[in-house]
C-alpha cells in the first residue's frame, strides 16, 4: 500500500481524479439550480420579438419535418400572430439554423414580420448572418409564394441573390428555416 | 508586506497589463471590443475566473504533481469558466449571447493560464486572489476602454446610448480592431516609459542626495 501511495502516477492519476469529481459535483448542483427550461427560453424569445412578455397558445409543439429543407419545431398563437420555431437544414458541414418567424395576418395577406436567431449547429461563420440578412425577409407578403409552393432561393436570382458572401452555407440554411414555415403555411392555410 | 501588494496591483493594472504590454488574450480583445459593454462583460467574467482559479490554485499547490500541473490547471479553470456561463445564461441572457463563442474560450485564454503557472502555483492564496482581481481588472479596463473607443466612432453610441448620426463603420469593422489596438499599444508605450523614466530621476535623485549627505 505504500509503494503504491509513493507512486509518482498513482498520486498524478488520484489527484486528477479528485479535481473532476469535486468539479463535476459542483457543477450538477449550479446546472440544477442555474437550469432554463424550454418554457423561459421562448418567452425570452417572445420579450425579444414583442418588446415585451406576451401570453401565448400552444398550436403545435411537435416536429414537423419537411425533409430536404427544414423541420417546424414550434407554432405558437400570439395575439392573431402565428410564432414559428423552424429550423432550416444543409447549413455549413450539414449543420442547422434554427430561428424564430413571426407571421402576421394583414387583410387577407400573410406578412413575414420578424426572424430572429435561435440557435444553430456547426456554423463557424455565424457573425456574417448579421441583422441585415434576416431583416431582408421582413415585411414580405408571402401569401403568393405558399399558394404557389413558392419559396425564398438562396443563393439565385431574385430578392435573396447573392445574401452573404462568404458564408452561403449557413445562409441557405437560414433562409430555408424562413422557407419550412412557407411550406407549413401552404399546406395548412 | 505592503509593497508587495502594491508591486502585485500595479504589475496587473500598469507595468504589466495583460492587454497592452504582455499583448495576451488578443482573441477576445479583437472580436468582442465593438461595444464598451462586451469589454466589461468580458473583463469581469475573466476577473471572475482568475480569482477563482488563481485561488484554487494557489491552495492546491503543494499537492498537485509537477507532471500533471497543466491538465489540473485546465480542470479547475474549466470548472469556473463552465459556472460563469451557467450564471450568465440564467441571470443575464443578452450579454451571454452577445459574449458567445469567445466565453467557453475563456479556458484557453492564455492570461489566466499564464497566471496560474507563473504565479498561483508558486504564491500564497492571499497573494494569488490579489494577482487575479489586479490583472483582470488590467484586462477589463483595457477591454472597456477599447470597447468604449471603437463603439464612440464605430456607431457613434456609448454603452448603447446614441450619442450622435456620425459614425465610422471602420472601427467597428475588425480592421479597425488592429487599429485601435495598435494605437492604445503605443500609447500605453508612451506612458509607462514616461513614467518608469520619472521614476529613475526620482531614484537617481534620492541616490545623489543621499551621497551627498553621506560626504557632509
Amino acid at each position: 500500500m505504500n509503494k503504491l501511495k509513493n507512486n509518482i502516477w498513482f498520486k498524478c492519476i488520484s489527484i486528477l481524479l479528485c479535481i473532476a469529481l469535486i468539479s463535476g459535483g459542483l457543477l450538477a448542483i449550479l446546472n440544477d439550480l442555474l437550469y432554463v427550461s424550454p418554457e423561459e427560453r421562448t418567452s425570452r424569445a417572445i420579450s425579444k420579438i414583442y418588446n415585451e412578455q406576451k401570453e401565448y397558445k400552444v398550436i403545435t409543439e411537435e416536429e414537423i419535418e419537411y425533409n430536404s429543407v427544414g423541420k417546424i419545431n414550434k407554432i405558437y398563437e400570439i395575439e392573431g400572430d402565428l410564432l414559428f420555431q423552424s429550423t432550416g437544414y444543409n447549413g455549413y458541414k450539414n449543420g442547422t439554423i434554427t430561428v424564430w418567424v413571426k407571421i402576421v395576418l394583414e387583410k387577407d395577406s400573410y406578412n413575414i414580420d420578424k426572424v430572429l436567431l435561435e440557435s444553430y449547429e456547426k456554423q463557424t461563420l455565424m457573425s456574417k448572418l448579421g441583422d441585415s440578412f434576416y431583416n431582408k425577409f421582413e415585411i414580405t407578403d408571402v401569401t403568393e409564394k405558399y399558394k404557389n409552393g413558392e419559396s425564398f432561393t438562396p443563393n439565385g436570382s431574385g430578392e435573396m441573390s447573392n445574401p452573404v458572401s462568404g458564408a452561403t452555407y449557413s445562409a441557405t440554411a437560414g433562409t430555408n428555416a424562413v422557407n419550412t414555415v412557407i411550406k407549413w403555411l401552404g399546406e395548412n392555410k | 508586506m505592503n509593497n508587495e501588494y502594491k508591486k502585485i496591483a500595479v504589475d496587473g493594472l500598469i507595468t504589466s497589463n495583460p492587454t497592452f504590454k504582455l499583448v495576451l488574450g488578443t482573441c477576445p480583445t479583437l472580436a468582442l471590443t465593438t461595444m464598451a459593454m462586451n469589454g466589461i462583460g468580458m473583463g469581469l467574467a475573466v476577473t471572475f475566473v482568475l480569482i477563482c482559479s488563481n485561488l484554487i490554485i494557489s491552495l492546491l499547490r503543494n499537492a498537485i504533481p509537477n507532471q500533471v500541473r497543466i491538465p489540473a490547471f485546465v480542470l479547475i479553470i474549466a470548472t469556473f469558466v463552465t459556472i460563469v456561463r451557467l450564471v450568465l445564461d440564467k441571470l443575464l441572457p443578452s450579454l451571454y449571447e452577445s459574449l458567445g463563442l469567445y466565453l467557453p474560450l475563456i479556458v484557453v485564454n492564455c492570461i489566466i493560464l499564464a497566471r496560474a503557472e507563473s504565479f498561483a502555483s508558486k504564491n500564497t492564496p492571499l497573494k494569488s486572489v490579489c494577482d487575479g482581481l489586479f490583472t483582470g481588472l488590467g484586462f477589463t479596463i483595457a477591454l472597456t476602454l477599447m470597447g468604449a473607443v471603437r463603439e464612440i466612432l464605430g456607431s457613434g453610441s456609448i454603452f448603447g446610448l446614441k450619442l450622435w448620426n456620425f459614425s465610422i463603420a471602420f472601427f467597428a469593422s475588425s480592421a479597425g480592431a488592429f487599429f485601435t489596438f495598435a494605437i492604445f499599444i503605443a500609447l500605453f508605450s508612451i506612458i509607462s516609459e514616461q513614467v518608469e523614466k520619472k521614476r529613475k530621476i526620482a531614484k537617481y535623485n534620492l541616490f545623489d542626495a543621499q551621497k551627498k549627505t553621506e560626504v557632509i
